[in-house]
This record gives C-alpha cells, structure tokens and sequence, in this order.
C-alpha cells in the first residue's frame, strides 16, 4: 500500500508540470497586461512603460519568464513558485497575490468541502435506497428529484435559493439564512464558539447550491452500481451463507459499489471548483471565486496563473486521494 | 431407511429424521411484461440424509429456480406456493431473519461460476470465516483457523498462506473449491450445487468433483447436483430426477434412468448426447424443436410437441409423475417414475427406434429432403483406407508471440505470451480434424492464424501450395472465400439489426456476388434446415440452435472449402447440440468440406473428427486419427483428458480406470522447461525415476511416432487403454 502510494505521489508531479507549463502558454499569449498603461492618455514615456515592463518581466523571452515563474532564479525576489513567490501583481505593490490567495482558500474551503461531504453521503445514501427499492415509489421520487437537479443550471438555482432564504427570512421575520458573505460582519468580536456557529449558518444556502448538482449525478450512479452488485453472484453467495440482507448489503454491496463511485466523484470535483465561482457570485462570498474574478478583471497576469495553478494542485490532489481510496476499496489494484 | 412404510403416505404428519430435505408441490411464477412465465410447476423431491440427487434438464427446465426457491434467493417478483423442508421445517415463506438462520447452516449453496461467485474485495479467508462466524459464536481466530482447516480439506495447497489472498489470486478450479470450503462451513445437512463445474476445464473438473465429494464425506450432507451433463451425473448421484419445462418428468436411481428411462424425452437426451465410447459410425439422434415457451404452455404434456410417440391424449392431458412399468422397488425413494401416457412402450427402446438421425432439413419439419443423412455412410475410418487425399491448409512451426505490457503510459514490452508455439498440422480435402485441448492451450489462436485473422511471429501458412503469411490483406481477400469461420456464440456473432437474409448474403456482397443472392440464401437456409420463408426476420426471433445455422450458412455462402469452426456447439443444449453436429455432418458428406474443428469437447470429436491434435500450452501433443487418439492415447496429457470426460453410463463410469492431473495450467508467459506438461504429469510424478525425469526437465519432447501408429510428444510415452 506505502509502494503504491508512493508511485502515485510520483505520477502527480510530471503531471504538475506539464500543468504548469500550459498554464503560462495559455495566460501568456492572452494579452498584455499592460495594455491599459500603454492605452492611457496622455501616453505615458517610454520610461515608465520600460520600467512597468521589467517590473513585470516582460522584457524577458517565454522560456525565460517560465522558468523565472518557476523558480524565481535571476528575479527581483517577488516571484518563483518553488520559492513561494507568486509574482508581481499589476494591481500595486499593497496586493500580495500569496497572501490574498490564501486568505480566499480559507474562505473557499470550507465550502467545496463541505459541498462535496454533503453530494457524497446524500448521494450514496439515495443511490443505496432507491436501488434497494427499486421500481418503488420512492425511488421513482428520488430519481425525478435528481433529474430536476441535473437539469438546474446553477447560477439561476443558486439564485432562487438566496430567493427563497430571503423569503424565509422575510415571512418569519427573522434571520434564519444568511444569505450574504462567508461569515457576519462583527467577526472580530465573536468567541469561538459563535464564530463556528456563524460560520456554518453562513455555509447552509450555498453548500445546498454547489452540490445540488454533483449530487443528482452521482446519486444516478450510486443507484446504478448498487443495482448491479446487488445482483451480483458474490452477493447472491453471501446470503446463501445466512448473512442476514441488512449485512450483506453494507459488507458486501455497498463496499464494491463505492468503487466506480470514487471515479466519477474525482472527476466531478472539477466541476465543483467551476461552480464555486458562480456560487460565490451569487453569495457574495470573497473566496477563490471572487479572486479569480477580480483577477481577470484587472488582467493581474500572475494572479490568473497562480490562481489556475492551485486549482490545478487540486484537481491533481483529488485524483491522488481517489487513487488511494480505490487501493483501500479495491485489493486488485493495489496488487498490480 | 427405517420408516420407509410412513413414508409411502406422503400426507401423514410422521417425520422420518433421515429426510433431509423434502420438497412437495414446488410453484414458481414470474411476472413477466407478456404475462406470466410458470418456471416450476408442482415440484416435488425428497432427499435423505447422506444421499446424492442429480437434477438434470436443459437451461430453462426450471432445475435452478427450484433450488433458488428453496434457498430463498429468487427476487422479489417470483411468486413462491408449496413447500419446502429443511430438517422438517418449513422455508418457503420465511422472512429474511428466519432464513437467514437456516441458509448457510442447514443447507448450504454452490454456484456455478467461480470467477463472480466470490467478493473481490475480501480475502478468501474473510469470506469463509464470515460463514462461520454468522451461525456459530466463536472468535475471530476460532474462525479463521476453521478457514484453513477448510481450504486444506477441499485440496489447496499451502492453506496457511491461501487463506489470506484475495479471490484475483486465485485460479478458477481454486476458486470454486472456496465456494465449496464456504458450503462446508457449518456442517450443513444439505448441499445444492448449481453446475458446479460448468465453467471450469474438463481436468479441474475432475478434481472439484473431487472435492465435492470429500464436502460430502465429510459434512455427511445430501447432495443435490444440479447439472446439463449427464456424464457428470452419471459418476457422481444415486438418484436422478429429470426436469422438462419447468416440471420434473422422470425420477429413479441412476441405472433406471440410463438404462431404462421410461418418459420419451429422457431416451431422446441420451440419444442426442454424443459418446466418447461409442464408434463414429452411430449418427447422433436429436430432439427436433425446442422446449416449449413458459409463458404460453401447451395444454397437455409439454414434450409433445416435439415427441415421435405423442397421441392426441398427449396433447390434452399432462401426464402425472407415476410408478413406471417396472417401478415396482418397495423403497419409494428407489422407485422409478416418470411422467407419460406410453412410458411402458418404452420397454427395451433405443434412442434410434424413437428417434430420426435428422436430414438437414429437419429444424423446420418443413416435410421430408433427399439428402436423408443417415443413409450417408462412410463416414469414420473407412475414408482413411482410400488413397491419401490433397492437403489443403497446413501450417509449419507456426509460432504467436503475444507482448505483455507494462502497466501506465509508457506500456513498455516487458515479457511474452506464447500462445502457439512451433505448430505444425496439415487440413486435408474432405475430412475433419480436429484440435482439442483446455482454455488457454492456444487453440483458438492457431485456428485465427490459419485464417491470417492474425499474424504469426514465425511459421509458414499454405492454402493449396499458395504461402498465405506472405501475402497481404488485399491480396488474401480472394482466398477468404474458401476459407470460413463459424463462430462459438449464435447470440453474439450475428448482427441483431440485419435481417437474416442480409446477414446470410452479406459475404457475396462484400465478395461482388451480390446477383442472384436472394436466390442463393434461400437455396442456404434451406440447405441447413431453416424455413427460407423466414429470410426476412432477425436473429433474435431464433432459438440458439437455429442461430448456430445461420452462421453455417452465412459461412458457406461463397462455396467454402474449408470452414474453420470455433467451438460451434458448445454454447448449445444436448438436445439441440446433436441436430447442428449432424448438420455439420452431412453439409461435409453433400458440399465435400474440409472443417477445422475447434473443440474441448472429446465427446463431440470423437463423434465428428476423423483426425485430432492434442494441444497444451501452445504445443500439439499428440495427434492421429480419432480411432488411434481414443483406443490407444499415448501422451499423459491425452490419457488425462480422456479419463477426465464423464461418460453417461453410471457403470463404466463408475468402474474405469482413472488418470489424474493435479494442479492448473501454468501461465503460458512462463512455461516450464523442456516437456511442458510435466509439471502437472501423473507419469512423472508417480512413476518415473530421477534420472527418467532429467530428461523431461532438460529436452522438450518432439512430435514423434514412437511405434503407437500415431504421434505423441512424450519422451516416455506408452499407450494406455482407457475406454
């Protein structure tokens, strides 16, 4: 299993960096950033322009940039991955993308993680019922719940949530949902109890939104696998051996059924880092969705780069991490 | 034994302790979208402590939802009525924690395929001890110690180490032994295996037979053998119950049963099996038709329809299950009944006066063809006496590397499989041969290069004098047309969105003949035995055997000839297995074919070869003509095979000698040094001495004539008779 493990730790950095290595070519050849300064009027002299340009590197040729981006060797000192610099931003020197970038994870953390527990057991938890009982009314249920699900876009189902806490709000005349912002605005003076207690009020509404959709997909598969296990041979063996239905279904089948679950689950964090951009929109949330945004607005070059990066980092994280799952759920391929 | 005169009453409330399992008027319907499908119907067995029970039937006789009934494991939309004791209590009806009790303990299960039967997440050492710790209050290590004391008894080496591997790591005769240690658990009075050895090679056959009977001997449980072959049966019950569309039809001892059966259907499957111990000469009696749908069942006996002795009586009254004419064994469980209005006309029948050997045209009884098959003598030995015919397709040193890749993107070569390695055969006009040998052996390979479907590593390929490995895909295309290939799977090797017609003409199109193709796929269907008429249906609306002739005909639509048949039958039920092996016969003796029968069948080649190879891991053998290869086998490997297939009679079945090989095929990317066979060679283990072996070590054995009249690859070859 360590072996394993290791080799898929391995594979995750010729990964990277072919990532990496994309990522620049694409942000690279997208535009100027300085296209604004060199657009003002009165024109700015060629000094300045010199100046901004060699402030941002754009003096140098592509591979020179990349492998500045990368290591930071031969820079100014505010820029090289390896080194944890992440470049100059072009929105002055008081914006340090590092330290704005993490204080949007923080943020943002919380949410995708949060949405992608609550997909998951809800999905499992669904696709396990409605394949027990299959042809039941109450799989028939969940299956219309999950398409209307799937069919949602999520910025106008995102929307109509915030709606609907608002309404809630309104018509009781309290204020159960927060419906704006990661956290109250008077944090600074909370104890910590009632930080996590905001906190978690804050994420209900937009966790409902992020996950919806992930959910109602993977609740399809989750049904479907389980169909097929539950009708398995394997299966068919473990009650013929008296293990009592209750048993075999969670030894036996939901265990083999999880399996094709962690594949789509992997891929489908994808989407989860997309819809948590317009899910923070929605709920004015100044997470990772918020800096992206704002980073491509101000077409901050370095930002936009290390901002793909990280999503990158965790795209490549969740594979490793389902790779690893599969190892724990699957001995076939922990052996090969 | 001892209260047998309480049980003549069936109805009388006396439990006689020695019934173990006892079964009256077993239901089962399923709801089906075009109503419902009755796939039991009144079923009703006993089996007495310690005894064996053979139920016999074809797929869709109902033998497997009779036992499923009884374990309880038929879906939910399965309406279940009569009863079912286990121990004297009742189990049909019971809810899941009753039976639960009950399963795995009392009565146990064993299913037919080893490779999906197992959890592939669990160790096997896991899966046993769970049968343990569900029924028994013990710990885990009390558990597991039993799983090995388990796995050693049903023959796995080094159960110790076994029993912590997963399923993956396990062959499938290995695997099917787990099975089996899990139904050993408990001790149960009761063990139902369901085709336990369908799936698996004739030789590991032989031994988890083996192992089943040691479960017996051991546990003392009855067995209940639920199986389409009756050589199996025939070796390993005491009694026989025959099942037909969904109702048992006959039941006695073994020797009732074989010897004298007394329900028309049970005569027919005898007379459509063919023997490994009878003579080539004999031409296969088939069933005509197939069984009757269970959703729309006849109203009278349901074997009628296809029946040569069937009256009008037959098809307005089923017929009861009843003494038979000599039915007269005082133990009720010995007495021998069956289920027909004429059975005592029976008396002294063979299959042959009740049954036609079929003329081609017979499948759609659509009146009588002059191609009459079983006046087309000469077939068998005879042939070999003429003067030596041309040699049509030969291959010499054929050899097939397969490349194994490593694992991830870079899919480095980092060894070899050898399929075929360094094979030499010569097809000549007019005659059958075959090649025999277990999965993996490379037969299907060789059949696939002798069609240039693949190419070799090395080795020559000549069809009539003309290299084939020479030449290119285009130019090959010319020669296909006399070079056919029949398919294993009817369901999967026709198009299910063409028409019959279309699928049938479809070679002439591609090969520019496409005029007068209507004609010509009428004048095919005809020929093997379908209704013309039906030209414009599809595949799905024909019954396994039918499909089976539709590739024949799509086969020899461009006038093969030769046609290089992939295990054609195997896929097919006895019945209908013998009608398509007749087909195959007389299509040979009218179109004068050549047929490269691929098989694993020894009975099916004795009956059709005239000439046979041997193959294992990649090499031939032994090879000579069918007589020699079945009275004289000289290789160990051939002789192990050959005493490996059970034969249908209870007696000889019971009384022949035996050769048995241990252990599986070793992985062919690995093969053993000098004889490959010997790693597994009864001969080498028990009666060759150190020296002797040596040379099996060092020098691969080559094909010679060693003064047996045929060739075998043995350094120490010696003929044995077996039959």
């Amino acid at each position: 299993m360590l072996v394993y493990t290791a080799r898929r730790l391995a594979v995750a950095i010729p990964v990277l960096l072919a990532a990496s290595v994309l990522v620049f070519l694409m942000v690279d050849l997208s535009g100027d950033p300085l296209s604004d300064l060199r657009m003002q009027q009165p024109p700015p002299s060629e000094e300045v322009i010199a100046a901004a340009e060699a402030r941002y590197y754009l003096d140098r040729s592509i591979p020179e940039r990349y492998w500045l981006w990368m290591t930071g060797i031969g820079g100014n000192g505010d820029i090289g991955l390896l080194q944890g610099q992440f470049g100059p931003s072009v929105r002055g020197g008081a914006f340090d993308i590092g330290e704005e970038l993490s204080d949007s994870i923080y943020v943002t953390i919380r949410l995708v993680t949060a949405a992608i527990i609550a997909a998951l057991g809800l999905a499992v938890l669904s696709g396990v019922v409605s394949a027990m009982r299959q042809y039941s009314k109450l799989d028939y249920t969940l299956t219309f719940i999950g398409f209307l699900a799937l069919a949602m876009p999520t910025f106008w189902l995102g929307a109509l949530i915030k709606e609907g806490g608002l309404w809630f709000n309104q018509t009781t005349g309290t204020g159960f949902f927060f419906t704006i912002g990661a956290n109250s605005a008077r944090v600074s003076n909370m104890t910590g109890w009632e930080y996590f207690l905001d906190s978690a009020g804050h994420l209900v509404l937009p966790t409902i939104t992020l996950m919806l959709t992930s959910f109602a997909a993977w609740s399809r598969y989750q049904r479907t696998s389980m169909l097929e296990v539950l009708n398995s041979d394997y299966v068919r063996l473990a009650r013929a051996k008296g293990v009592p239905n209750r048993v075999v279904v969670r030894r036996h089948a939901l265990r083999t059924a999880l399996i094709p679950l962690v594949t789509v689950a992997t891929i489908g964090v994808v989407g989860i880092i997309e819809g948590v951009v317009i899910t923070e929109t929605i709920f004015q949330w100044r997470g990772l969705g918020y800096f992206f945004i704002e980073a491509v607005k101000a077409q901050d070059a370095f930002a936009i780069m290390s901002w793909l990066m990280l999503s990158g980092t965790l795209v490549v994280l969740a594979n490793l991490v389902a790779d690893i799952l599969y190892g724990v759920l699957d001995p076939r391929i922990r052996y090969e | 034994m001892t209260t047998t005169e309480n049980i003549n009453d069936g109805a009388t409330a006396t439990v006689d302790t020695d019934i173990v399992l006892d079964v009256q008027d077993l239901n089962v319907t399923f709801s089906s979208e075009d109503g419902p499908l009755r796939a039991v119907r009144g079923v009703s067995y006993r089996v007495r402590r310690g005894e064996a029970l053979g139920i016999v039937g074809e797929s869709g006789s109902g033998k497997s939802v009779t036992s499923m009934a009884i374990m309880g494991l038929l879906p939910k939309t399965a309406k279940v009525s009569g009863s079912a004791r286990v121990l004297g209590q009742e189990v049909i009806g019971l809810n899941d924690a009753q039976i639960s009790k009950v399963r795995g303990d009392k009565i146990a299960m064993i299913f037919q395929d080893p490779l999906t039967s197992l959890n592939p997440v669990y160790t096997i050492g896991y899966q046993i001890a769970e049968a343990v710790l569900t029924h028994r209050k013990v710990t885990k290590q009390q558990a597991r110690a039993r799983a090995v004391e388990l796995l050693d008894k049903v023959g796995i080496p080094h159960p110790d180490r076994r029993v912590d591997q997963y399923p993956h790591e396990l062959s499938g005769g290995m695997r099917q032994r787990v099975v089996i240690a899990i139904a050993m658990a408990n001790d149960p009075d009761v063990i139902i295996a369901d085709e336990p050895t369908t799936a698996l090679d004739v030789t590991v056959q032989a031994q988890v037979l083996e192992a089943l009977e040691t479960a017996r001997k051991e546990t003392g449980a009855a067995l209940v053998l639920i199986t389409h072959d009756l050589g199996v049966v025939a070796g390993h019950v005491d009694r026989v119950a025959v099942m037909y569309a969904g109702r048992l039809v006959e039941t006695g001892t073994v020797e009732d049963v074989f010897y004298r059966p007394r329900m028309p259907y049970a005569l027919g499957l005898l007379g459509s099996l063919p023997r490994m111990d009878e003579a080539r000469s004999e031409k296969l009696t088939p069933i005509l038709g197939t069984p009757p749908s269970l959703l729309d069942l006849p109203a009278g006996c349901g074997f009628a329809p296809r029946c040569p002795m069937a009256q009008d009586v037959c098809f307005t009254t089923e017929p009861a299950l009843e003494a038979a004419v000599d039915g007269d064994d005082p133990d009720p469980f010995r007495r021998h009944t069956a289920a027909c209005h004429f059975g005592e006309q029976l008396v002294d029948a063979r299959p042959e006066d009740l049954f036609q050997a079929t003329a081609p045209a017979a499948e759609t009884a659509a009146g009588p063809d002059g191609t009459g098959g079983a006046e087309a003598a000469g077939h068998g030995g005879e042939r070999t006496d003429a003067a030596p015919p041309e040699v049509l397709l030969s291959a010499v040193d054929l050899v097939k590397n397969f490349p194994i890749r490593s694992k991830g993107i870079l899919r480095r070569k980092i060894g070899e499989v050898q399929a075929v390695s360094g094979i030499s055969l010569e097809l000549r006009e007019h005659e059958t041969l075959a090649l025999v040998g277990e999965s993996g052996c490379g037969k299907s390979t060789t059949a696939r290069l002798l069609l240039q479907l693949i190419r070799q590593t090395s080795g020559e390929v000549t069809y009539m004098g003309q290299p084939l490995h020479s030449l290119s895909d285009a130019q090959m295309r010319p020669l296909r047309r006399d070079l056919q290939l029949v398919f294993q799977d009817p369901f999967a090797s026709l198009d299910p969105r063409m028409t019959v017609s279309d699928i049938v003409a479809e070679p002439m199109q591609i090969h520019g003949r496409g005029k007068g193709a209507k004609q010509r796929v009428k004048e095919l269907l005809e020929l093997v035995g379908l209704n013309p008429e039906h030209g414009s249906r599809y595949p799905h609306e024909f019954s396994g055997g039918q499909r089976q002739r539709i590739g024949i005909a799509r086969a020899l639509s461009l006038n093969p000839k030769v046609l290089i048949l992939d295990e054609p039958v195997s896929a097919l039920d006895v019945s209908i297995q013998a009608g398509v092996i007749n087909l195959l016969e007389d299509l040979q003796d009218e179109l004068g074919l050549s047929y490269l029968f691929v098989s694993h069948d020894l009975s099916v080649v004795r009956h059709i070869a005239d000439r046979v190879a041997v193959m294992y891991l990649g090499k031939i053998v032994e090879t000579g003509t069918t007589e020699e290869l079945f009275s004289a086998p000289a290789h160990p490997y051939t002789q192990a095979l050959i005493s490996a297939i059970p034969l249908p009679d209870p007696v000889k079945e019971r009384t022949r000698e035996r050769i048995v090989v241990t252990g599986d095929v070793p992985s062919p990317a690995d093969p053993p040094s000098g004889c490959r066979f010997r790693t597994r060679c009864p001969k080498f283990a028990n009666d060759l001495s150190d020296e002797q072996r040596n040379l099996c070590v060092e020098e691969p054995p080559d094909l010679l004539d060693r003064g047996t009249g045929h060739r075998d690859a043995c350094h120490y070859s010696q003929v044995v008779e077996l039959i």
